[in-house]
């Protein structure tokens, strides 16, 4: 797979010098900087209100900017309504969570589209279809029968029974395969001719060389597993087990929650995405790509 | 052990290892979607309460009956099929819009494509958050749309009325996504060969034709891709409809399929009638999916 960044070159520069390519060409600029004000004034207002007393969030009409910073909402987020910190805890539950799955997923996805693709063994293609299939399983249909096999594993309300339902994608096993396919036998072969052992050329050939894909992969599966409500909310009954969107959800519904302290929780917990996103952007915008690559 | 594998040869040695590599995501596969499947299937035919202790008792087709006479179930599909139509349409549409301006730019197409894709990392529960508070009575998005129509004071129910409240769901779902399929967009106009777009140029095709005719056509594939994919995410919208049912808002209108399951498997403790309603999920998203990749094979002859 191909996975450059895309400098994507479009048609109509032509037309730039006609009046009509002109007017056309402002009205493309005008429409994009409107539709990015629109889609960043949610974000804007997230950042800014979460520095204003809890009275001047919702006030008409509201003041695009703090008249006095105030960051006691940061401090009511992080101690909670009750004071027992359970915030920072959910965040790095959420960590937890999302990260183990990432590093299982990828890991475990990998082997299995190397043993689909360069170990060919008779029935591979069965066991790629069995695989694919479970891609056209939705989460949502399959969630309240994995919640009775967890709960008869007994690994409710743990972390086990955070992770362990996650700790591997049909879509990772087909991302991989697909990516391995081009991979050149050559390599392996050398490493063979070289003694190396099957795990060996795993771990010392294959796994460095597969590394961009796997980054994609990792983070689109962090990344759904950081936005994952529904499966702990089915899980998970104690409050040290909290995840972060669980947490946000129990803190919104709490009495004593202010909208100050609400809007704090909510950029706090944005910050950590927003970052890995800014500083990797390109991994994103491929992960996107990933999926209309996949269709071929 | 060492010695038989020395026997055997290089070929099936090889098979060997890959059943190795492969074994674990079988095992996963199995165990955590098709035995959760076939399950669902089975506990479909019981009625069974999560509370009491008494074996599932066998109903055959009850469920599937009840729920044919829910109205509260024929209800939440409508709740889903609105929510589904009224987001998947907008999204595939202004997607494709976006991308199209962003590939024209000379400049700035990362800035853009950045900018749009922002929403897509904020974690869904704090988008709801976020837009409730925009949303309320006193909040941003009655100061805007008063200020558009000229008019001031006016409450738009926004989180009240049955209607708003659909309309609502609908922009907090659209904002999060519209960026990831811009993208997908932007990665599929790339994808056309320029040389096809230059021979319609020297043809003396206008700017306009050449999208019409060459880029459009060319573009169905993703296309229909980003239809299917928007259509399948909007059907199992949940976090949404949860975060606004929970603090106030009516829940009959956005009652969608998922909150529906949710609720009567761990509300109302019946495994058995949750199971059924998966199960018809799963069907109805299965048929989409295969009518409409149907629908395109037929159109190209």
């Amino acid at each position: 797979m191909a996975l450059q960044t895309q400098q994507v070159h479009g048609g109509g520069t032509r037309f730039r010098h006609t009046p009509v390519g002109v007017m056309g060409n402002v009205l493309g600029w005008m429409l994009l900087c409107f539709a990015v004000l629109l889609v960043l004034t949610p974000v804007a207002f997230m950042f800014i209100a979460s520095f204003m007393p809890a009275r001047d969030i919702l006030k008409l009409p509201f003041s695009w900017w703090p008249q006095t910073w105030y960051f006691e909402n940061f401090w009511h987020a992080i101690q909670g309504n009750d004071g027992r910190f359970i915030f920072p805890r959910a965040l790095l539950n959420s960590v937890f969570v999302a990260g183990t799955i990432a590093v299982t997923t990828v890991l475990l996805s990998t082997m299995a589209g190397y043993g689909l693709t360069k170990l060919r063994f008779r029935g591979a293609g069965i066991v790629f279809m069995f695989i694919l299939s479970t891609l056209m399983i939705p989460f949502e249909t399959v969630m309240i029968p994995l919640y009775v096999v967890v709960t008869n594993l007994g690994l409710q309300n743990s972390y086990a029974g955070l992770i362990v339902p996650f700790l591997l994608s049909a879509f990772g096993v087909f991302l991989m395969r697909q990516s391995l396919l081009s991979f050149p036998d050559e390599l392996l072969d050398a490493a063979r001719i070289d003694g190396a052992s099957e795990p060996g050329i795993f771990f010392r050939v294959v796994l460095p060389n597969m590394w961009p894909v796997m980054a994609v992969l990792a983070i689109l599966t962090f990344e759904a597993q950081w936005d994952n409500l529904i499966w702990p909310l089915l899980v998970v009954q104690s409050s040290e087990l909290k995840t972060m969107p669980l947490y946000v959800v129990t803190f919104m519904e709490e009495k004593s929650t202010n909208e100050g302290a609400m809007v704090a929780v909510a950029a706090i917990s944005s910050i950590p995405m927003l970052i890995i996103f800014f500083t990797l952007s390109q991994y994103f915008l491929r992960g996107a790509n990933v999926f209309s690559a996949g269709k071929e | 052990m060492a010695r038989s594998a020395k026997r055997l040869t290089v070929g099936a040695r090889k098979a060997l290892w890959g059943w190795a590599f492969v074994v674990p995501a079988l095992a996963f596969f199995g165990l955590f979607a098709f035995y959760p499947i076939i399950n669902a299937l089975v506990l479909s035919l019981h009625s069974k309460n999560v509370l009491s202790l008494r074996p599932p008792r066998f109903v055959g087709f009850q469920n599937y009956v009840d729920l044919w006479n829910s109205a509260q179930f024929w209800n939440s599909w409508k709740a889903t099929g609105l929510f589904t139509v009224s987001t998947a349409v907008p999204l595939v549409l202004v997607s494709l819009l976006l991308a199209t301006l962003i590939v024209s730019r000379l400049r700035l197409q990362r800035f853009f494509q950045m900018a749009l894709y922002t929403p897509a990392v904020i974690p869904g529960v704090v988008a709801a958050a976020i837009w409730l508070m925009l949303l309320d009575p006193r909040g941003i998005a009655n100061q805007w749309v008063n200020f558009v129509l000229g008019v001031s004071g006016i409450d738009r129910k926004w989180l009240a009325s049955p209607d708003m409240v659909r309309l609502s769901t609908v922009l907090v779902y659209f904002w999060g996504k519209l960026g990831f399929f811009t993208i997908i967009f932007i990665a599929g106009l790339g994808g056309i060969p320029t040389s096809v777009k230059e021979a319609a140029r020297v043809d003396g095709a206008t700017g306009f034709q050449l999208y019409r005719y060459i880029t459009l056509p060319l573009l169905k594939p993703t296309t229909l891709l980003v239809s299917i994919m928007a259509m399948i995410f909007c059907m199992r919208t949940f976090s949404t409809q949860y975060l606004f049912t929970q603090s106030g808002a009516p829940r009959e209108p956005i009652n969608v399929v998922t909150l529906g399951i949710y609720t009567t498997a761990i509300r109302d403790y019946q495994i058995g009638l949750a199971s059924a309603m998966s199960i018809v999920l799963l069907v109805v998203m299965f048929v989409l999916a295969f009518l409409q990749f149907r629908a395109s094979r037929t159109q190209d002859g």
